[in-house]
């Protein structure tokens, strides 16, 4: 524990607190506008006409319309599917698998293996999601290269399998936070504890699943932690790439809390979908946390 | 440990390294070809022409707004960060973590959430500009800014400010001296985490920017996709890789600092 009792800090008392006044400003708006954008979850707010003015409180009508009405279940199904496949299938375990195969290869290999999962996690998401279109597109590269070359017919793919798309999109960006997280994490398990599995007679697998893995655990809680919840509320890829579309095929609970309150205006049920996902988030995080502290 | 990679692992790599940038290539084709298409091919001719109608005009301003708004945002989340995750790592203040996680958590709500009253928040005090999404995106981005700061200046060993002050070093020495440089590398990261995170943002800029002079590189690009039926293809891949340079850039710029800041990242609770 800190001690309180450093002179330095105690004597400074007053310009420690001043330091922290701008946080405490802007943290305050941060709630404020939290709290309003709940208080508004309760009203049939809307984005223009007359209920954009004289709007009134509706009580739980908002949250109602989340079960009773199709699209919330069905959005939230899609955005399981794709944060289940995107993020923890295909990030986590893709960046694990990689951090573990490159640690302690030589360095050329492992600069370029790096530098191109990072050109995905770097580029702009508007950016990505044109990439990915043209990829996709009937005359892109994956039709010209394997679907023509092998005597089919070209495939629309972003009209055809549009989630599996959306979803690879996803991994091809995000994979690098993951490998650079374990990367990190596998470089803390001391080198000895290792070896001395190694010299016990351990398998490349045993080393990694009851050695390392074991010992990385808060770090592995950690990063599913973050990416869950990055990807559950990812909105700019999918939305530049299909808007939701074809249908509702690929309309994630953001995708959907964007057209209710934006295209369509409904700010009152839109807050209604952020509250719920907010909710949905926090039980996921407490989970989480849980892992992380458990002794090991 | 120095092992080499077997022949196979090599091969694979190599071919999912391969995969990973193949989706380049259409970029780099269409934007050194003057005579663009859209389509992937070898390229005819060879030029800089699209690079050149991707700085001159509309789209030249649009990237000096981009870098305004998130040289802006990284500043000022790092400068106010500093300031406030130095007491919150050194006071004992009752619950800061649990205040901490509570407010990240908050910060998870999609943007899209608070997205209403900012706005409204914007328009009564005349802020619906750049100094607004740069104060907007700070808001947002401060969460998450203090948590990895205070985890980096927790990290710094207190014996050594009491060194420092036995010797006779003021608060600001201290902090100065000591502290910030020896979380040099985390104080990039975050730096880092806001400028391409301000870089890329799309959603704020796009409701907060209301006229074409104040548009963003984000706002331009996604805008420009319909403009008036038919798209340019050489501008637009020559404008999407001017967008996505400085961010590439700055990453490569501060490599050696991330990868020792993301060991940061790691645990603490």
């Amino acid at each position: 524990m800190r001690n309180q009792a450093n002179p330095w800090l105690t004597g400074n008392l007053f310009v420690l607190v001043l330091g922290m006044l701008p946080a405490i400003i802007l943290i305050g708006a941060l709630l404020y506008f939290t709290a309003w954008a709940f208080a508004f979850s309760f009203t049939d707010l809307a984005l223009v006409g007359k209920k954009s003015v004289e709007w009134s409180w509706v009580g739980l009508e908002n949250f109602e319309r989340l079960f009773t009405r199709r699209g919330f279940l069905e959005s939230l199904w899609t955005t399981v599917i794709f944060v289940f496949f995107s993020a923890i299938v295909g990030q986590s375990v893709l960046g694990f698998l990689l951090a573990a195969v490159l640690r302690g290869t030589q360095s050329s290999i492992r600069s370029v293996v790096e530098v191109c999962i990072m050109l995905g996690w770097l580029l702009p998401d508007i950016v990505a999601a044109f990439l990915w279109s043209a990829t996709t597109s009937q005359t892109g590269l994956i039709n010209q290269l394997i679907v023509v070359p092998l005597g089919f017919r070209p495939i629309n793919f972003i009209n055809e399998y549009a989630l599996p798309i959306v979803t690879i999109a996803n991994i091809w960006k995000g994979t690098a936070w993951s490998y650079l997280l374990f990367s990190a994490a596998l470089d803390s398990v001391s080198r000895e504890v290792v070896e001395a599995a190694k010299v016990d007679g351990a398998t490349p697998f045993q080393r990694i699943w009851l050695v390392q893995l074991p010992i990385i655990r808060p770090h592995i809680a950690t990063n599913m932690l973050f990416i869950t919840i990055w990807t559950f509320t990812y909105f700019p890829l999918i939305f530049a790439m299909t808007g939701g579309g074809p249908g509702r095929q690929t309309e994630t609970l953001a995708v959907f809390l964007y057209n209710q309150s934006f295209a369509r205006g409904n700010l009152g049920f839109g807050s209604a979908i952020s509250v719920a996902m907010l909710a949905i988030v926090g039980v996921l995080s407490l989970f989480y946390l849980r892992l992380l502290r458990e002794p090991k | 440990m120095e092992n080499q990679p077997s022949r196979l692992t090599a091969i694979a790599l190599a071919f999912m390294a391969v995969i990973w940038v193949s989706p380049f290539s259409w970029l780099i084709l269409n934007a050194f070809n003057p005579l663009s298409t859209g389509q992937l091919e070898i390229p005819r001719a060879f030029g800089f022409d699209n690079f050149g109608l991707a700085v001159s005009g509309n789209a030249g301003r649009q990237f000096i707004n981009s870098f305004i708004i998130a040289a802006g945002t990284a500043t000022l989340s790092v400068v106010v960060g500093i300031s406030a995750a130095y007491p919150l790592s050194r006071l004992r203040i009752p619950g800061r973590n649990a205040l901490l996680w509570t407010l990240v958590l908050l910060r998870m709500l999609p943007s899209a959430g608070v997205l209403v009253p900012l706005y409204f928040a914007a328009q009564r005090s005349g802020l619906l500009n750049q100094l607004g999404v740069i104060i907007a995106l700070t808001i947002l981005n401060l969460p998450f800014t203090l948590l990895l700061l205070k985890n980096f200046f927790d990290t710094v060993p207190i014996e050594l400010e009491e060194a420092a002050y036995v010797e006779g070093a003021s608060l600001l020495q201290i902090v100065t001296k000591i502290v910030l440089p020896m979380s040099r590398a985390g104080i990039a990261v975050v730096w880092f985490f806001s400028f391409t995170g301000a870089w890329n943002e799309f959603l704020l800029p796009l409701i907060f920017a209301r006229v074409q002079d104040a548009f963003p590189m984000s706002v331009g690009l996604y805008a420009a996709f319909g403009q008036q039926g038919a798209i340019n293809y050489g501008f637009l891949t020559a404008f999407s890789i001017l967008y996505a340079a400085p961010a590439v850039g700055v990453y490569f710029l501060l490599r050696r600092n991330m990868n020792t800041g993301f060991a940061g990242v790691g645990v603490k609770g």
